[in-house]
């Protein structure tokens, strides 16, 4: 697969003024709202510590931790799975749906099933799948993925939803009203809730000790499509572990608040075994995480998928999610998605000021900063940075060797400023310039600047 | 099934070779909340855009229903054994009947003051589907069942006796549109809690 470029992508949407405002203003506001719920509890730098020392303690004894909850869940009736990739983990879906001939199903949000191209491989075996997340469910009338993990359509303005509504469910393609939309989407899914003969979600927690599921959501959705049909289907990265049923109320105080800054989501679900009557499947999947785990990126395995670092982040805000192109977008897909594929995604750990905003507003602490340079060293080691840079890299080297070559440098550099034409300097070869105006060349360097005025009279005293 | 065991190994066997030191599991706090259990637990709720409504006995809150509730044309289903609805549990032998309801009166067996959510279960909604699939649902709250915080809460639920329980904080609401924030998403469009004693 070709290379995936966030700088091209995202240019486009930079372009857009109406839709890179209305986004910057929605994921700005979120963020704003998570200091202010943040700000009010005294401890909450404390509960990211501890939130961050339980993930770590729980992936360094993962295995112990997931027999136990396999051996929970079985007790409470739950028919565990195990998936090592996507297609065993599609392949397991599918063989329920067939053995209960499923024809109808409707999900909650999963990053998860995204991620393993779930939707499309059971469109093709017949079976309509319905996102009943709105977000979600925009994104896939729109025949595009989410755009950001917690808010799936943010990039879209209500005009862009009125028109695909218009066209999709029939709605009036004059009426923008968010609330109106929202009924549109109600009416709409009803149907499909009616006739559902299987409901999936993803999972937020699992809790090892209870050997239950816990579903964050704010709609409804995913306990609706858990609650009419006779079977109930969820999937679960390895990494969604949690100890204790205690553990629970650290890790439900910090979500909602950092994802979306609101104080819980409206529903927090916990699933302990089928209700009578029906079949909970629950799929734990792998899918690299434990290649992951393994590796020295393995705190990317912390995340508990809030979505905090793309609100807060100055590259994320104006580019949306579309343009890393990738299942999982902004600060923690740079730093996840390279190790799905280094070539395709070498990329994106290049999208990034430096800020250090996103280490700083995770609620488990992963340490996102420290593992976008971590990635840009491994895509130098693999060879699979960009030709440019790969030049500028071997050309800083050398200037960077010595101080007689640092100073021939400065004497090439501002020789180049004046001597060579705007066509070269302001060429595709000089990447800078497309959004900077090169400096009017000084008379001299610094330096000789510095010798001519100073180096007598520091050396006089 | 032999596949299915084998990914089983693999992963568990994969999981085990992996080596970073030591991390000690750390006890969690109960961090305090500050503030009122209850006067949170009422300004949380509003703020998910549930309604409160405060009665000095159960008796006083079933009065309520009883003249603010009304069936006229409406199907009208009730968890709760000391108030009639006009539609009975086995209607929802299959949940997917549910989508005919209405109203829903349920039972809430517990309140959070620092999110203003209720603790519900299968058993005490009826049916989860019941509430979901209703227009209005109504739960019961005896005041001295509100804890301050998230950390209390946990401590006095058991997960493991419902197949099925869920903090419910205001009604089912949507902000995915230019993040425009609607209530009555899929599930309930109204949440009203009457809190008694």
């Amino acid at each position: 697969m070709s290379q995936v470029n966030q700088v091209k992508l995202g240019a486009r949407f930079i372009a857009d003024e109406a839709h890179r405002v209305s986004h910057d203003r929605c994921l700005w506001a979120a963020r704003m709202r998570r200091d202010s719920v943040a700000a009010v509890i005294p401890q909450w730098e404390e509960m990211r510590q501890l939130a961050s020392e339980i993930k770590l303690h729980t992936l360094s004894h993962l295995a112990d931790y997931l027999e136990m909850f396999e051996k929970n869940l079985k007790a409470n009736g739950v028919i565990v799975h195990w998936a090592k990739d996507a297609d065993e983990h599609n392949r397991i879906v599918a063989d329920i749906f067939a053995k209960h001939n499923v024809k109808t199903v409707t999900k909650g949000k999963s990053m998860l099933m995204d991620e393993c191209g779930m939707t499309p491989y059971l469109e093709k075996q017949g079976i309509a799948v319905y996102e009943a997340d709105l977000g979600e469910r925009i994104q896939q009338l729109d025949h595009q993925r989410p755009s950001h993990i917690v808010m799936p359509a943010i990039h879209k303005l209500r005009s862009d939803v009125a028109r695909l509504f218009a066209e999709k469910l029939g709605s009036d393609p004059e009426n923008d009203d968010p609330k109106y939309l929202n009924s549109v989407m109600r009416r709409d899914m009803r149907k499909n809730y009616i006739k559902v003969d299987a409901g999936m979600s993803g999972v937020n927690f699992g809790i090892a000790e209870t050997g239950g599921i816990v579903v964050c959501t704010n709609e409804g959705n995913a306990d609706i499509s858990a609650a009419l049909p006779p079977l109930y289907v969820a999937s679960m990265g390895i990494e969604k572990l949690i100890p204790r049923q205690k553990d629970l109320a650290l890790f439900i105080r910090l979500l909602s608040r950092s994802a979306l800054g609101l104080n819980i989501t409206q529903y927090t679900s916990h699933y302990h075994g089928p209700r009578p009557g029906q079949e909970m499947h629950l799929i734990i999947v792998d899918n690299g995480r434990s290649r992951r785990l393994m590796a020295e990126h393995w705190e990317v395995l912390k995340c508990i998928r809030c979505g905090a670092c793309m609100n807060t982040c100055p590259v994320f805000r104006r580019t949306s999610g579309l343009s890393y192109d990738a299942p999982y977008m902004g600060p923690i897909g740079i730093v996840l998605e390279p190790s799905y594929d280094l070539h395709r995604y070498a990329r994106l750990p290049y999208s990034c000021t430096h800020c250090g905003s996103c280490g700083n507003v995770c609620p488990v602490k992963v340490p996102i900063p420290k593992l976008v340079f971590y990635w840009r060293r491994k895509v130098v080691d693999e060879r699979q940075d960009e030709p440019v840079h790969r030049a500028e890299e071997t050309a800083m080297e050398i200037v960077l060797r010595n101080s007689t070559n640092f100073q021939l440098s400065e004497r090439l550099g501002l020789w180049a400023l004046r001597a060579l034409p705007d066509a070269l300097l302001e060429s595709r070869l000089n990447p800078w310039a497309t959004w900077h105006d090169n400096p009017i060349p000084p008379r001299e360097t610094f330096r000789q600047y510095y010798n001519r005025n100073h180096k007598k009279n520091d050396t006089d005293e | 099934m032999t596949l299915m065991n084998d990914s089983r190994q693999i992963i568990l066997d994969t999981i085990r070779r992996a080596h970073h030191g030591e991390f000690p599991l750390p006890d969690v706090p109960s961090f305090s909340v500050p503030g009122d259990a209850i006067e949170n637990f009422l300004s949380n709720l509003e703020s998910f855009d549930g309604k409160a409504i405060r009665l000095s006995s159960r008796q006083e809150a079933i009065k309520w229903l009883n003249e603010n509730v009304s069936a006229d044309g409406k199907t009208v289903f009730s968890a709760v054994a000391d108030f009639n609805g006009n539609f009975p549990l086995s209607r929802v032998d299959d949940p997917h009947n549910a989508h005919v309801i209405d109203i829903c009166i349920g039972e809430g067996l517990l309140g959070v003051g620092e999110s203003g959510s209720v603790w519900v279960t299968d058993a005490s909604l009826g049916k989860a589907a019941c509430a979901l699939m209703s227009t209005d649902l109504y739960l019961l709250l005896d005041k001295n069942l509100i804890v301050a915080d998230m950390h209390e809460a946990y401590k006095r639920i058991n997960l493991r006796a419902d197949p099925y329980g869920s903090f419910f904080s205001g009604p089912s609401a949507t902000a995915d549109i230019e993040a425009v924030r609607v209530t009555g998403a899929q599930g309930e469009i109204s949440l009203t809690v009457l809190i008694y004693g």
